[in-house]
């Protein structure tokens, strides 16, 4: 029953459309370097190789999870961990002798994460208006497989937020006063941003 | 903050981004200066594509890759993040990645401490290959010991991937991921100047421990010693703060503890104390390992049982479902430690998790005893109408086994499921509530007329064709037998009015099985009345088949009627169907020139088939959501696998003898006992006896192995002294020609009973072996040409009555009870078993002594202190052979039985008694 000594614990990280079942991100994990590697077994394989495999599963679990709520469910022999948000659904997917409660973390580090970072509601509209935010938050939360971090303070304090504006340099031009004005103005919009990011 | 004007005409819905679109504004990436904003937001696109499943073709992609690499000379913090992450992503499918290499690696310099660092080292790692890990050494050591985690983190969980590619190289950082995985600190994070000053929370993240312990432990995998270090060292209170980390050190300790049994006891002293860790993490994981370890004892379980009992009161559902998912498994094989904590698991049944429902089930099912399963059934049944049929399903069979286990409740049980048949239902669910009806008919008689009339009235307005046949099939078989044959016949001809053609054929013939060999005129007339007008049917089946029954009603010889519409027999199923495969699969053509002989197959009553399927179903654990582990199973594999290698072995071994010609004249054999052993595992020579019993022979098979290296064995064969000389003369051996180093031979010895084929003989056999030793030459690896005789003597043992009793099934003890009683004789026995610790103990051996069936649910023990236990089997004469065990316990005598056995063969009952004394 022990799920053995490896770190790739999480098999996929989904985030889908509790209405119509597409697909708004997701994340199945695969060891790196693992294909280059043909003589020693692959130590964790992911089940659900291709696209045809991940929809047909999507599909099944949000089915499955529809009218439910509580978290957790056993799912074609793996253990899903899941949670509704407005119109959306978050899943973490983890080998079936995975401790529960570290996969239940993952989850919650997903969600809290969302709701820092987007401080109003999370549904499907902010987060594909917040894409960047989103996939760099995941990327933090895990790296192929292994959990990286479960602090939603820490996640979202790493997840840098886009420029505020791109820097147009024909209009910064040291000899008139309007070009004196927009560079000051860049300077304080850097400056801003620089502190937001704590750099 | 909303910069994205993509999203301005899409309100729902994905914006739609097309692949194609994207690699055209890709040109934006050469473009100069670099417009970090409007990159981001390409860049953005681009994870969007493949977050959604999108791939990009190589070529693409390299495009793509190497248009992205551009960027890095932009000096925006936030785009470089986003690059890194997009670069990480395509790295897969890209070509030549590793040119950018030196510029990913400007990024992960210790100088720099921006937000990307730990982007640029998880990149890193996914372009690099084998041959240039070297490179970034220093680079990965230094970010090993970083003092901000997430660069840490990052770094470890990078060697990690690299491991398969590079473990050499990966080895090498040993001591900076030891430091990584001690260390404590709880600073660190950003120490540039105004950072501190701002609200910023410090990242004192701990995961660094548990990336460091998980990538320790992959590098000194082959060293034990290495890894009790390791145990012991984090495993100190205080050492390690995460509690992730701290599931990996439980890992480690249950491994370790399996691997040696000397480190079993201090590992159980940690996982103990890891039992009342802080983090229910860690908990849930330690008790999980307790119960995987092997002959893990009652006292250590309920520790862990406890625990998980506080846990089940908790509001959150995963807490629930883990905990409960751990008792169930403990449950399965160790039901009583459990029990305490029914009353917590009751409250769950109706729990809205499906998951934490079913398993609360299935475990109270195990756990029950028969006075709560009335309570049970009302609370299932309370809830039964909103759920899905799968759930239904689960429930169904997890009652069908408790039904066999505790017949007294059938009355309930039926009840329900009659409930339960009339709800809405699809197909897989109704057969799963008729196969548990069929199942109570076959194994608890006294539900049969009643579940007999459910049947008839579910088959009225059944809407599946399958299993109206299969219900008109059983009620033809066990309807003629009841007291009121015919009030099924007008259930059936109903059918044969309203039905479609198939169930019409099948109600033909069980129709007909009302008509044949009927006693009573009445009946056997009004059957044919009815068999007359199914002649003309539209169907041709149907004409046929009630032309032909028709025809064997009239005929005045009963005896051709049987043979044809109530024959008990059965072949042998498991064995046909291998038989059947052999012959198909065969290689050799020659196979194909003989058409496959049936009669080859065994014949089994009804009894014998039903006897092995109950015990199948019984032992079958109650239907889980999980498939079968290792684990406990490992110590003791279950009844189930054990009933079902016996009857492969069965087969294994009358195929070996069949090869032997000597043997082909003995005929077929008629019980093979299982193997017993005759000396120790750890002796020079391992030796084992299956005795098999044949009409007027008895043939020991002695398994020998040679365990001594570099020596071989020729001309091996045993000389069994039987005592009583005058019943049993020994006919031939045949020898092993030569035995090579831990490889089995066999050595049969044949004996033929004295007193011809009714006699059963018992009598202890003492064997020695004798054999020539030659030692083999280790230059040549050829044994040497002469060697020495030599004699090796192995322990006695016994044929006894047991071994000519086969296991058989009756519905009805007391029945059987009194008809062999009347017939037969008696034979009783008081005996004391100190050595047995539980009632539910001796059962089992006893059973398994005596080679003897269970009936009517006896081999479960309701009370641990008093139970009697009602056994039947039959000779390989056919004699029946019934015994009544009636056992108590106590704590400091062990457990005290009188055995009555009745048989109705002369002088079998003092023979089966003997064989336990």
């Amino acid at each position: 029953m022990s799920p053995g000594m490896s770190l790739y614990s999480v098999n996929a990280i989904l985030i889908l459309s509790s209405e119509d079942g597409s697909r708004i991100f997701t994340k199945y994990y695969n060891p790196p370097h693992q294909a280059a590697n043909p003589g020693g077994a692959p130590a964790v394989q992911n089940p659900y190789p291709d696209k045809t495999a991940q929809t047909r599963f999507e599909k099944a679990l949000l089915q499955k999870t529809a009218k439910q709520t509580g978290d957790i469910l056993l799912f074609d022999n793996r253990i899903v961990l899941y949670k509704m948000e407005s119109d959306v659904a978050l899943y973490v997917v983890g080998g079936v002798d995975e401790n529960e409660i570290l996969l239940y973390n993952v989850l919650l580090a997903l969600r809290d994460s969302l709701h820092l970072l987007f401080k109003q509601s999370v549904d499907k509209r902010t987060i594909v208006e917040n894409y960047d935010l989103v996939s760099l938050a995941v990327d933090e939360i895990c790296d192929d497989g292994v959990v990286l971090e479960t602090d939603p303070t820490i996640i979202v304090q790493r997840c840098s937020k886009a420029p505020s504006q791109d820097v147009n340099l024909s209009r910064i031009d040291p000899f008139s006063e309007q070009g004196v004005n927009n560079l000051a103005q860049l300077g304080k919009a850097k400056l801003t941003d620089w502190l937001r990011q704590g750099l | 903050m909303s910069y994205g004007k993509k999203d301005e005409d899409a309100d729902s819905g994905l914006v739609k981004i097309d692949r194609t679109q994207v690699f055209q504004e890709a040109r934006l990436f050469n473009s100069s200066p670099i417009q970090p904003r409007r990159c981001r937001v390409l860049l953005t696109k681009i994870a969007l594509l493949l977050y959604t499943g999108e791939k990009f073709p190589t070529t693409e992609a390299t495009t793509l890759f190497f248009g992205i690499s551009k960027l890095f000379q932009n000096k925006d913090a936030s785009l470089r993040q986003m690059v890194h992450l997009v670069i990480k992503e395509l790295a897969n499918s890209a070509e030549d990645t590793i040119m950018v290499t030196s510029t990913i690696m400007k990024d992960t310099g210790g100088s720099t401490d921006s937000i990307y660092r730990p982007n640029a080292i998880r990149a890193l790692c996914r372009i690099i290959d084998a041959t240039t890990v070297q490179s970034i050494e220093r680079v990965m050591k230094t970010a090993i010991v970083d003092k901000n985690p997430s660069v840490s983190s990052s770094a470890l969980v990078s060697s990690y991937h690299l491991l398969p590619i590079a473990r050499d190289v990966v080895k090498r950082w040993q001591s900076e991921t030891q430091e990584a995985a001690a260390s404590t600190k709880s600073s660190g994070g950003f120490s540039l100047g105004f950072s501190s000053s701002g609200n910023l929370p410090v990242n004192n993240s701990t995961m660094t421990q548990y990336h460091a312990i998980g990538l320790l432990y992959q590098m000194r995998m082959h060293d034990r010693m290495a890894l009790v270090k390791m145990v012991q060292q984090f495993g100190a209170a205080g050492a390690v703060r995460n509690p992730a980390a701290i599931v990996m050190l439980v890992r480690l300790a249950a491994q370790l503890a399996e691997e040696d049994p000397q480190l079993r006891k201090p590992m159980m002293q940690l996982l103990d104390g890891w039992l009342r860790h802080k983090s229910e993490m860690v908990n849930f994981e330690a008790a999980k390992a307790i119960c995987d370890m092997r002959d893990v004892s009652d006292a250590e379980v309920s520790q862990a049982v406890h625990v998980l009992q506080m846990f089940l009161s908790s509001p959150r559902a995963v807490t629930k479902f883990a905990a409960l998912r751990i008792l169930h498994t403990i449950a399965s094989f160790k039901p009583h430690v459990v029990s305490v904590c029914n009353q917590d698991i009751e409250m769950l049944i109706s729990n809205s998790n499906r998951s934490i429902a079913t398993f609360a089930i299935t475990t109270l099912l195990k756990t029950g005893n028969e006075a709560s399963v009335d309570r049970l059934m009302k609370q299932i049944s309370g809830f039964m109408s909103e759920i899905t049929d799968e759930f239904k399903i689960t429930i169904v069979e997890a009652i069908r086994t408790l039904c066999l286990k505790f017949p007294s409740k059938q009355a309930g049980m039926l009840q329900f499921l009659s409930g339960i048949l009339r709800d809405e239902g699809g197909y897989e669910f109704k057969r799963a509530v008729v196969e548990s009806m069929f199942d109570l008919i076959k194994f608890v008689p006294e539900s049969k007329e009643e579940a007999l009339a459910h049947l008839c009235e579910f088959i009225e307005d059944c809407e599946f064709t399958k299993l109206a046949v299969r219900i008109l099939h059983l009620l033809g078989v066990e309807g003629p037998k009841t007291s009121q044959p015919t009030k099924y016949i007008r259930y059936i001809y109903n059918r044969v009015v309203l039905e479609n053609a198939i169930v019409r054929a099948a109600a033909v013939t069980a129709l007909a099985k009302f008509g044949v060999g009927q006693k009573d005129p009445e009946v056997k007339r009004s059957v044919e009345v009815l068999l007359t007008r199914c002649l003309d049917d539209v169907d041709d089946e149907v004409r046929d088949r009630a032309a032909l029954n028709l025809r064997l009603m009239h005929e005045e010889d009963d005896e051709l009627a049987d043979r044809f519409v109530k024959n008990e027999n059965m072949f042998s199923l498991p064995f046909f169907e291998q038989q059947l495969v052999e012959y198909v699969t065969s290689d050799d053509k020659s196979a194909f020139d003989t058409p496959f002989d049936i009669s080859k197959i065994p014949v089994v009553t009804r009894e014998q088939a039903d006897a092995e399927d109950r015990t199948k179903k019984l032992t079958a654990t109650t239907p889980s959501l999980k498939p079968p582990k290792a684990g406990p199973t490992k110590a003791a594999p279950s009844a189930a696998e054990a009933a079902a290698s016996a009857s492969a072995a069965a087969q294994k071994y009358a195929q070996e003898l069949m090869q032997i010609p000597e043997m082909k004249e003995f005929g077929a054999v008629l019980k093979s006992s299982p193997l017993v052993e005759l000396t120790e595992a750890e002796t020079e020579y391992v030796v084992g006896v299956v005795k098999h019993i044949f009409k007027e022979h008895i043939v020991l098979q002695y398994e020998i192995k040679n365990t001594l290296p570099s020596t071989i064995l020729e001309n091996v064969s045993v000389v069994a002294t039987p005592s009583e000389e005058d019943e049993l003369e020994e006919v031939f051996i045949v020898q092993a020609e030569k035995l090579e180093t831990d490889v089995p031979g066999k050595v049969y010895v044949a004996f033929r009973k004295v007193n011809g084929e009714g006699s059963l003989p018992i009598s202890t056999f003492s064997n020695v072996l004798k054999f020539t030793s030659k030692e083999i030459d280790p230059t040549t690896n050829e044994p040497e040409e002469s060697g020495y005789d030599d004699e090796y003597e192995v322990s006695d043992f016994d044929l006894a009555g047991s071994d000519y009793v086969i296991p058989t099934f009756a519905s009805n003890f007391a029945h059987v009870w009194e008809q062999v009683g009347a017939q037969g004789e008696e034979a009783e026995e008081t005996l004391q078993l100190s050595g047995v610790k539980s009632i539910a103990e001796a059962t089992e051996q006893l059973a398994k002594a005596l080679s003897l069936q269970p009936l009517e649910g006896t081999d479960v023990p309701v009370n641990q202190t008093t139970h009697t236990l009602k056994l039947l089997g039959k000779t390989v004469n056919g004699g029946r052979v019934v015994a009544n065990v009636r056992m108590a316990y106590s704590s400091k005598t062990g457990v005290a039985t009188k055995i009555t056995v009745r048989s109705e063969e002369e002088g079998v009952a003092a023979l089966v008694v003997a064989s336990i004394a």
